[in-house]
């Protein structure tokens, strides 16, 4: 069976403050992991870890410790970089070359065989058909996450890991993002994908892991985050009349179902209520700024 | 740290086996460093006794390359920048030229050493480049 | 290899859009120039004027460029962060470097030949005769500007393009002096100064305009063993280069 697309256990990093005198904990023993085909949403305020995090994962910076494998193989690795997919925050990528050069050079140096049709299809999926010849000098910063984005999507990786993929981009690129994000986990990747915007984890993600101040705070499927256990919603119905609602603690849930059958109500439905992200994400991180 | 010690150590091999014996005037034989003529014109060795104080050759003091004693040839006084000082063909030793001959070109007797030291480099590169490989990978 | 070489060219490309490239190769052309233009100043052989100083101005060029080339590559790639996505995909760190490397080494040749060419030119259109070592000559000089590419890398590792420029000239100037003459400059420290000289390649190796201006013959070994010394220095400044680069973090 093979092993999991990402695992990241007892991850901790450290960085030395000036003169190497003390140093303070960016990531603070936090453990997860993705599996295939799942997208795990990445959540937590600034300054909580989570670029650390990723940098640790590609490989960029070395954990002080603890251990992230990729399919059990060292993120640096040649073998794991062939099968990943890369978004960063904020993409500022050399400006004086055009998309179309880009995904020339980056299929090169990957050695994918791709043609130019399927290099203009990709900038197509992601919404440069037009620009492919327009040096990035003069893109906006959406454009430029567009570029990212197809770069990402080049070698139809196993495993996509997005930093922060949507910022600067409009409610309808957004969209489309999201679209192609969905496509590829049909596809069966796994997506790795921190964001800021909890509506956008809502939407697409499986599972979530909250970090505040570099640790782990939340992990869980986002149906089982978001239902509460300790509030109910009864709905009855009164004769004939439209079903009514009743919001009830778990402690009182049995007795206010007797007391609406002693009234002669039926009940019919009693479900747990169900916080949005964004109140799981504020409890969580004790009401920290996003 | 580890790699530290490990440049440390390159440097320390570098320094032990590439001596500073480049520096020719310290080790060079006899034989190149010859007898360089001084100022004094009545110390030089004039072949040919006709020729005028600016204009005499000297016998090649020495076999390096490219110094192979030649006829000299008549040259315009009056071209030189203080015409009073003789002058000898080129690749000879002349007054006050050992500088001239005391570039690694013309010191054959050290280029072995530029051989030696080029491969203990590149045993170095080889070292540093695996060192540094495995520790990124067993990391 | 194939990696190497497109981020080479990609590397290429990037500089030759710059400004930088075209700045320094002006100011060597227009020096040469000027040489060419200047009477000899009462030296008997005008051709062996030109040669000597035209000659120097490419070895100094060949300093000016490494600086101008490559002191900011990194730096400005880590600054923008564009050193991230290729890092962490498509490039290993040696890839990265050695690509980096490769495309700014290719344009310092090609800026050396056109000063080679250019010094040349200079010689004939005053009627002089072009040794037939120039060109090895100019060889050795390209050999010397890419030990200093590397040496640029290695600095590029540890500190700001602003302190990369005088280090880089520093070691170039104590690299050329004799061990007597390195410890001239501190003469209370002998042993200190023998040592210190120790780790400092010799690039008096790569010099030989003084001969090739008074026209002495210049065996082809010496030309093969110290482009090999070069060679073998340059390769040595990149591994380490890419050891300090390996251990770093890219925050």
């Amino acid at each position: 069976m093979e092993k999991f697309p990402l695992q990241v256990n007892e991850l901790e990093k450290s960085f030395r403050k000036k003169l190497g005198l003390s140093s303070f904990k960016a990531v603070d023993s936090i453990s997860f992991q993705l599996s295939h085909g799942e997208i795990l949403g990445f959540l937590g305020p600034n300054g909580a870890g989570k670029t650390t995090t990723i940098k640790c994962i590609l490989g960029l910076l070395k954990p002080s410790n603890g251990k992230v494998t990729l399919w059990g193989l060292h993120p640096a690795s040649l073998q794991v970089r062939k099968r990943i997919g890369y978004v960063p925050e904020n993409p500022d990528y050399d400006d004086t070359f055009t998309p179309l050069e880009f995904m020339q050079m980056f299929s090169s140096m990957r050695r994918l065989d791709m043609s130019r049709e399927r290099m203009l299809a990709i900038l197509d999926r992601v919404g440069l058909a037009k620009w492919e010849n327009v040096r990035i000098r003069s893109f906006s910063k959406g454009m430029r996450q567009r570029v990212s984005l197809a770069l990402a999507l080049q070698s139809e990786p196993e495993l996509l890991i997005m930093d922060e993929p949507t910022v600067g981009l409009d409610p309808a690129a957004r969209k489309e993002f999201r679209d192609i994000i969905l496509a590829e986990r049909q596809r069966g990747a796994s997506v790795f994908f921190s964001s800021h915007l909890l509506s956008e984890v809502e939407t697409i993600c499986d599972r979530a892991v909250i970090l505040s101040k570099g640790k782990k705070v939340v992990e869980g499927r986002l149906d089982d985050l978001m239902r509460t256990e300790d509030h109910y919603r009864i709905i009855y119905r009164v004769s004939d009349d439209e079903p009514e609602e009743l919001e009830v603690e778990a402690a009182g849930l049995q007795k206010s179902i007797d007391d609406l059958r002693g009234q002669g109500y039926s009940i019919i439905s009693v479900n747990p209520l169900y916080r949005s992200l964004e109140e799981v994400f504020l409890s969580a991180t004790g009401g920290g700024g996003i | 740290m580890k790699l530290t010690v490990v440049i440390l150590i390159s440097a320390v091999l570098l320094s032990l086996a590439c001596k500073a014996d480049y520096d020719i005037e310290e080790v060079a034989p006899p034989e190149h460093l010859g007898t360089d003529h001084h100022d004094e014109l009545d110390e030089c060795e004039h072949e040919d006794a006709e020729h005028v104080e600016s204009d005499h050759e000297h016998e090649a003091e020495t076999a390096e390359p490219g110094s192979v004693h030649e006829e000299s040839h008549e040259i315009d006084v009056s071209e030189i920048s203080g015409s009073n000082r003789h002058v000898h063909d080129a690749g000879q030793r002349n007054h006050g030229t050992g500088w001239f001959f005391n570039q690694p070109w013309a010191a054959s007797f050290i280029w072995g050493k530029m051989l030696r030291d080029s491969l203990i480099l590149l045993v170095l590169a080889a070292v540093i480049l695996f060192v540094s490989g495995y520790r990124r990978k067993h990391q | 290899m194939k990696p190497v070489m497109t981020f080479a060219l990609m590397t290429l490309r990037n500089l030759l859009r710059r400004r930088t490239i075209w700045g320094i190769s002006i100011v060597i052309l227009i020096a040469l120039f000027g040489i060419g233009q200047i009477p000899g100043f009462g030296v008997s052989n005008e051709g062996r004027f030109i040669l000597d100083f035209g000659l120097f101005g490419l070895e100094i060029g060949a300093l000016l460029l490494a600086i101008g080339l490559a002191s900011n590559i990194y730096p400005r790639d880590r600054e923008q962060k564009t050193v991230m996505p290729i890092i962490a995909v498509p490039l290993s760190r040696s890839q990265y470097l050695m690509g980096r490397f490769v495309g700014a080494a290719i344009v310092e040749a090609a800026a050396m030949l056109v000063g080679c060419i250019g010094l040349m030119i200079i010689l004939i259109m005053n009627g002089h005769a072009v040794p037939a070592d120039m060109l090895p000559a100019t060889g050795l000089l390209l050999v010397e500007g890419w030990f200093l590419l590397a040496v640029v890398f290695f600095f590029s590792f540890w500190t700001s393009p602003p302190l990369n420029a005088p280090l880089t000239t520093l070691l170039f100037i104590v690299s050329q002096m004799s061990v007597s003459g390195f410890i001239k400059l501190f003469p209370q420290a002998p042993g200190l100064m023998r040592t210190l000289r120790l780790f400092l390649p010799h690039m008096d190796v790569f010099h030989i305009k003084d001969p090739i201006a008074h026209g002495m013959d210049i065996p082809g070994l010496y030309f093969f063993l110290a482009a090999l010394y070069g060679l073998a220095y340059m390769a040595f400044m990149l591994s380490v280069a890419l050891a300090v680069f390996r251990s770093r973090d890219l925050k």
